[in-house]
């Protein structure tokens, strides 16, 4: 046998191990395709809604689509070009990492210290204050936008009444005032912590009993306990979470949308990076710039969860792995 | 084995065609009821004929469902206040009573969410056949989606020398005659009387070349020098100091001299001279010297002078919530008739006065709005029978018009407008302002076509938005900024 032939039989092989269905006895076929027959409307789902618009979305973004226009013509790299060098892109990406820079934290130590909160001890009715603090999160979210709205109203929202109830004499205008609109976009998304608060509460239950006990015998009191316990061993969920943040930071969209209807008032301000890709696409008609944007922010998106994972090594612990 | 096969694809099939089943069907026509094209060809236009009265009687007409459905979009103009709303609604009403053939609904969509939803019904080929009160803007911001209307005319002998000519050549473009003449809004001076007499101010001029007489008796021209002059004593803080004092305290403002209402930056710069964002090869943006003029008195008002609200000040609700003048806090606005439909708060003593002159010469600003007819209708001939009942019945017409504040395009009905106006505002003394205003047109256009309209409109608006949010900002820097976006957006159309 010449090295040709060993190469191929090498490759059949693998093949064969790959997918293996001939190999697969009576029972293990029948399962597989079963589970086949049972993922099959997800994977359908995905092929049609998700793979195809992908790949279709790439095509576009090499061309000149309109919704306006009756021709379609490729022109390479062209958009991509341009997107570098349009200001509109930089400006909505710092509005969306300005805004990231009051939102990122909040969103991430908030539903900590209220899951912490949940898990004292020391708290009465925790079933209760559980079930309250998640109940917002079962609120459409727009019906929720529209309140907050009401809410922040500078003249007749509670926020600003009681705070001119408690001295405040010229209370922030909140969502036309550029240097409030970012601390007012962040309260109004208090309103959705209750998720993150539910699977951070999931996980300090998950935390051994014993390693507090441990730590308590060594002298440890409740703020090495949280710095050496509890943060490593939620560390997992910890960045699950802040994963699920970031992403969700590039990709805020409703909020500015529903009350301003996606103007970027004031001054430019709520025009962030997913707004200006939607207005794109359905109001200036541009599906070809659209899609470049689209894959622009996926770039970016993936970029910055590969850093996540590569920062995961310095400060993720998982309970099986030894370092 | 194979039987299994069988089973598995048979059931994605199942999958498949359920999933085709939700979709499709939106954008069907409803053939059924279609009347035949011959049905109608030497049909003479109803435009004049009076709805309800002479309708037959309602147990000979066929069900609303199995008439064609003709459907009116507003949104992108004026006509989604409540009140006009109403009005509209009973228009329709009037209309689905007065035939038996069309069934006309209507839809409503909030101003700020019209062009995307519009633009989302288009793209998918479900758009609206009727699409209106529409204006220049808004239909350039739709350039290349209007029906020619001239083979509808021609075929259904509608009479369109009922109009004044150049206003029917208006509405000519490369697409033909994209629509026909409606409403036409001339722009004055809004002002406050109460507010001029408790400052010791002469009123504002009541006709186009008259000085204004300033507190010390001397007669100067009315320009925007001297609105920004008694725009600061019009400005009053809680303690009773005008702008011009120095014990003003800007933070606690009751009263403001001036402001732009509902104008966007490109109209702020048309009265200060007409002019376009592209230049003549139809690619390369420019500013037009005057628009810069305008934008720094604009911008200099709002955070030197003071005399101006800026944004958070106007949104609160004590300022009208984006409404200033019409809540009764500001002594002066420039706009437009259109404002005239429905000012609600801002008392009995305001009037109307000629508009400021900039450097020597007045620059007007006239919005025409009119309804057009989406170009995928499937219906069009019964769109245009629409159209015409929307533009010229007698009673429909004059009704949406006085809803709308616009004044009519048909001549005789002029008047009549006039009168109705006259009843809506009795303490309104100067209506006739309002008709000299139309003989200072924009032209071009300060919403005239630029390549990527929607986006480029878009950026002039952040633009505005910056300019009335933002103090010690580098005006001609961010002018400068303008351009260079508004280029790369031009860039995007070629």
């Amino acid at each position: 046998m010449d090295a040709l032939d060993h190469l191929r039989t090498v490759k059949v092989e693998k093949k064969r191990k790959w997918f293996g269905f001939r190999d697969m006895s009576k029972n293990a076929k029948r399962e597989a395709l079963y589970g086949l027959l049972f993922i099959s409307p997800w994977l359908f789902g995905f092929i049609v809604f998700t793979f195809i618009p992908m790949i279709a979305s790439m095509a576009f973004s090499v061309t000149d689509l309109r919704l306006d226009s009756e021709t379609v013509n490729f022109v390479g790299f062209q958009n991509y070009t341009l997107l570098l060098r349009d200001r509109q892109i930089w400006h909505s990406l710092m509005v969306t990492l300005k805004f990231s820079v009051f939102a990122l934290p909040v969103g991430m130590i908030l539903p900590l210290a209220l899951a912490m909160l949940m898990n004292s001890a020391y708290l009465y009715g925790k079933a209760f204050f559980r079930t309250l603090f998640y109940f917002p999160y079962v609120i459409p979210f727009v019906a929720a936008i529209f309140i907050w709205g009401a809410m922040l109203n500078p003249s007749t929202g509670w926020i600003n009444e009681f705070l001119r109830a408690v001295g405040v004499s010229n209370p922030p205008n909140w969502l036309n005032d550029t240097r409030w609109v970012y601390p007012g976009l962040v309260i109004l998304g208090l309103w959705g912590i209750g998720n993150a608060m539910l699977i951070n509460l999931a996980a300090l239950q998950g935390v051994p009993t014993e390693l507090y006990e441990a730590a308590k015998i060594d002298g440890a009191g409740w703020w090495r306990s949280l710095w050496h316990v509890t943060i490593p061993m939620i560390s997992p969920v910890i960045f699950y979470n802040l994963l699920l943040t970031v992403v969700g930071l590039f990709q805020y969209f409703t909020v500015p949308l529903v009350l301003n209807g996606g103007t970027g008032a004031p001054g430019g301000a709520t025009m962030f990076y997913n707004l200006y890709l939607y207005k794109t696409f359905f109001t200036f008609q541009n599906m070809a710039y659209g899609a470049t944007m689209g894959w622009f922010l996926f770039i970016i998106i993936m970029i910055v969860t590969l850093a996540l994972f590569w920062s995961a090594k310095y400060w993720v612990y998982y309970a099986a792995e030894v370092r | 084995m194979k039987k299994r096969s069988v089973i598995v694809l048979a059931l994605l099939l199942v999958a498949v065609l359920a999933l085709a089943a939700c979709g499709g069907k939106a954008t069907e026509a409803p053939k059924a009821t279609e009347a035949p094209a011959e049905a109608q060809p030497t049909e003479a236009p109803k435009a004049t004929e009076a709805p309800a009265a002479t309708e037959a009687p309602p147990e000979e007409k066929p069900e609303a469902g199995d008439r064609v459905q003709i459907r009116w979009f507003v949104g992108l103009g004026t006509g989604t206040d409540p009140e006009q709303q109403e009005v509209q609604q009973q228009v329709v009403e009037a209309f689905n009573k007065s035939q038996d053939k069309i069934e006309l609904i209507l839809e409503v969509v909030p101003y700020d969410s019209s062009r995307d939803t519009l633009s989302t019904q288009i793209a998918s080929g479900n758009g609206p056949d009727i699409i209106g009160p529409v204006g220049i803007g808004g239909s350039n911001a739709f350039y290349g989606q209007w029906l020619d209307l001239a083979p509808l005319i021609e075929k259904s002998g509608f009479d369109t020398t009922i109009f004044n000519d150049e206003l029917v050549k208006f509405y000519q473009t490369e697409e033909g005659q994209v629509g026909l003449p409606f409403a036409v809004f001339p722009a004055a001076v809004f002002y406050q009387k109460e507010m001029f007499d408790e400052a010791g101010l002469n009123y504002p001029p009541q006709n186009y070349g008259d000085k204004y007489v300033m507190p010390d008796g001397s007669e100067v021209e009315w320009n925007w020098d001297v609105i920004r002059e008694i725009g600061q004593i019009l400005t009053v803080d809680a303690n009773g100091n005008d702008a011009a004092s120095d014990e003003f305290d800007a933070e606690n403002v009751v009263q403001y001299g001036y402001y732009p209402q509902w104008q966007h930056p490109n109209h702020m710069g048309a009265f200060f001279g007409a002019g376009s964002l592209v230049a003549d090869d139809g690619k390369t943006a420019q500013i037009p010297e005057p628009w810069k003029a305008a934008w720094h008195w604009i911008y200099n008002g709002i955070w030197t002078d003071k005399f101006i609200p800026s944004d958070p000040v106007v949104s609160s609700p004590e300022f009208g919530a984006g409404n200033a003048f019409n809540s009764g806090k500001v002594a002066m606005a420039i706009t437009h008739m259109w404002y005239t439909c429905c000012i609600t708060d801002a008392g009995e003593s305001w009037d109307l006065a000629a508009l400021p002159a900039y450097e020597g010469e007045v620059h007007g600003r006239v919005d025409a709005d009119t309804f057009r007819i989406w170009k995928g209708t499937q219906h069009p001939e019964e769109a245009f029978e629409v159209l015409t009942y929307l533009l010229t019945n007698e009673v429909a017409a004059p009704k949406l018009l006085t809803a709308y504040g616009a004044m009519p395009a048909l001549p005789q009905w002029q008047d009549a407008f006039f009168q109705a106006k006259s009843e809506q505002y009795p303490w309104v003394e100067n209506w006739d302002v309002m008709k000299a205003g139309l003989a200072y047109p924009d032209n071009p256009s300060a919403e005239g076509y630029t390549p990527n309209w929607n986006e480029a409109w878009d950026r002039v608006d952040a633009f505005g938005s910056l300019m009335q949010n933002e103090s010690g900002l580098d005006l001609d820097a961010e002018i400068e900024k303008l351009r260079e976006d508004l280029q790369v957006i031009f860039d995007k159309a070629q």
